[in-house]
């Protein structure tokens, strides 16, 4: 078998995910020595046909992004959801709870109206095609994405945490945001970012959204052990992970 | 055995003198709690302290250690620290714990990763000086050790009393300088410092004699209180990874941009994590959270035991205070399983 082809495609994003990947300086390299990028709008003109893997990044907003994620999905062997934005709809899906003219006046003001900024409600990529590997994370910790592409390549199945953040958190020894009397999403969230925020004297936000079976109904009931409301919570949650129902507990 | 008297410039110097020698790892402030760290210069160590965030046994069984470099199809490499270290200020607790995982790494197939690092290592306890917000070492026996450590130093008024022991302790009181011993108020005075520890080391009280454990918990495995505990369990392992006496770990590899050269290492496990009992296939032989709440305590209280006769909980109280959920207290679930017995319940 050759190189696998691969191939990056954009939707509603900032693009910061792709970023990454482009800032990987010499190891982007060595990640063409493995697989054989056929088609990338940031970085280059051509068009491919078939691939075996597609990378897709951003949510799918529009009617015709989800016709042109179902060709992608038929062009592909392999689709991954790359960032929050493709794996949980990420802080695009905020908009999905206030009605959509309202979320169009907010963000465009008197240019609401006009053709190109009619788009419908946020959807994850999974929402519209089968997805068959998540790279999660707002954006993307590009060492997890560097060893995911690796054990593709050796034909393994890639290691994806599901285990909170804590556990990362506990292994660099931070003194837990807790103990400020801060709510910090670790405990739901799922982990392969080392940790970031709560290694800088930052609670967990949830970027990288919950683990397989977060419990929810726990972190409610917690909240009145540190003084804290339902509503503080539910405030942090719905920045990440708005979309998914299993957060409502 | 041998006890000096040190002032408080010549435990300075004699840091000093380990730090010139060896790597040493003593206790520093993080923020506001404290971590075992690379000490750079004896002012850092600070044996005030009241308890570290991880224990002292990430020296031994480090978070992630590389266990062999690999080609695939080809050869592997075992790959071994050996250097030789010092660990300055372990509370008893932690050290019983590391004694209890000596035990453990030596029974039926020895981990030779494991023992290199342990015989590389010069423990110096510390006697407590601050008690912890949960620490109940006076509970479980483990407030003071009387031996089996290399150095052993005790707080008294105006320095501290260093007492070695065997052939890393000759090191040791090698590097003192004008070594002066101990005299018989100073050795009495260290008697009432273990006294008054094993008396005031119990923010927590527990009501169940140790022996007697194993068959309390024998009686309650469909004990209500799992179900109660469990429902507020976030399944996120913070209770295993802060404690001395957690020893599992998961094994995984990593290869390099070539594909054909890799290291196969090894990382913290715990029980309480979801996939922990996930075995090839995808089967999960723990798969709700009251069964790994349940576990380990079990674990804590009758399998390790069974083991090594010995409580596998020394008390340090770190998983009471790492548990943002509050329900990871061992002292509070024995003795509720204690004073609410449960009766249907069929033996294991
Ligand atoms: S700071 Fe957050 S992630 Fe870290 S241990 Fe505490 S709750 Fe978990
Ligand atoms: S700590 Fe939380 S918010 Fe920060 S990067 Fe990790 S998952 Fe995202
Ligand atoms: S179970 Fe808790 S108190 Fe007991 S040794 Fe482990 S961390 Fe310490
Ligand atoms: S089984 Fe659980 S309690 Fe026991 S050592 Fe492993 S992680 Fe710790
Ligand atoms: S620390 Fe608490 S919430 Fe986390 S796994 Fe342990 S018992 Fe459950």
């Amino acid at each position: 078998m050759g190189k696998p082809r691969v191939a990056i495609f954009d939707f509603a994003c900032c693009e910061g995910c792709q970023l990454q990947i482009a800032n990987l300086d010499e190891d982007l390299l060595n990640l063409i020595e493995l697989v054989e990028p056929v088609e990338w709008r940031e970085a280059m003109s051509e068009k491919a046909g078939q691939i075996d893997v597609a990378i897709v990044e951003g949510s799918i907003t529009r009617a015709e992004d989800e016709q042109r994620l179902k060709e992608i999905r038929q062009r592909a062997e392999i689709l991954m959801a790359l960032g929050s934005c493709a794996t949980h709809g990420g802080v695009n899906k905020l908009r999905n709870r206030v009605p959509l003219e309202e979320a169009q006046r907010i963000v465009y003001g008197a240019s609401a109206g006009m053709p190109h900024l009619q788009s419908g409600q946020v959807k994850a990529v999974h929402e519209v095609v089968p997805v068959d590997l998540k790279i999660y994370g707002c954006p993307i910790e590009i060492t997890e994405f560097s060893r995911i592409i690796r054990e593709l390549a050796a034909g393994r199945t890639p290691f994806v945490p599901n285990y909170p953040v804590c556990v990362e958190c506990k292994l660099r020894e931070n003194v837990c945001r807790y103990e400020y009397n801060e709510i910090c999403l670790g405990p739901v969230t799922r982990a392969g970012c080392n940790a970031r925020c709560p290694s800088n004297g930052m609670w967990c936000f949830g970027c990288r959204g919950p683990v397989d079976h977060p419990n929810i109904n726990a972190a409610y009931d917690v909240m009145a052990k540190y003084g804290k409301t339902v509503e503080d919570l539910v405030g942090k949650l719905e920045l990440f992970c708005s979309g998914e129902e299993r957060i409502r507990g | 055995m041998s006890v000096y008297k040190l002032n408080m410039e010549q435990l300075r110097n004699w840091v000093g003198r380990l730090i010139a020698e060896r790597p040493v790892y003593g206790v520093r402030q993080k923020d506001e709690r404290f971590v075992f760290g690379r000490l750079k210069k004896p002012e850092e160590l600070r044996l005030d302290y009241d308890v570290t965030i991880l224990p002292p046994k990430k020296y031994i069984l480090p978070t992630r250690e590389n266990l062999l470099a690999y080609q695939p199809g080809e050869h592997y490499e075992s790959l071994w620290a050996d250097e030789p270290f010092v660990l300055l200020g372990v509370h008893p607790y932690d050290f019983v714990a590391i004694r209890q995982l000596d035990l453990l790494f030596e029974r039926e197939k020895p981990d030779e990763h494991y023992l290199r690092r342990r015989r590389a290592a010069t423990i110096i306890v510390a006697d407590v000086e601050r008690a912890s917000d949960n620490v109940f070492a006076g509970c479980v026996g483990t407030a003071v050790v009387k031996d089996a450590f290399d150095g052993l130093l005790t707080r008294v008024e105006d320095g501290y009393l260093l007492e070695v022991r065997g052939e890393k302790g000759e090191w040791l009181a090698s590097l003192l300088e004008s070594p002066s011993p101990a005299n018989a108020a100073e050795l009495s005075r260290r008697n009432d410092v273990w006294e008054n520890n094993r008396r005031r080391l119990r923010k927590h009280e527990l009501k169940v004699p140790p022996e007697q454990l194993g068959d309390l918990l024998r009686r309650s495995v469909d004990h209500p209180l799992w179900e109660e505990k469990a429902r507020l369990c976030y399944s996120c392992g913070s209770c295993n990874l802060v404690c001395p006496t957690c020893y599992c770990f998961d094994v995984r590899d990593e290869s390099d941009w070539s594909l054909d050269k890799g290291v196969r290492y090894r990382v913290w496990d715990g029980c309480l994590l979801e996939d922990f009992a996930m075995v090839a296939g995808g089967h999960n032989f723990r798969p709700t959270r009251a069964a790994r709440y349940r576990h380990r305590y079990y674990r804590k209280g009758l399998y390790v035991p069974e083991m090594i006769g010995e409580l596998a909980c020394v008390g340090c109280g770190r998983c009471i205070t790492a548990c943002t959920a509050g329900i990871a207290n061992p002292v509070e679930v024995y003795n509720r399983l204690q004073e609410e017995p449960h009766e249907d319940d069929a033996a294991e």
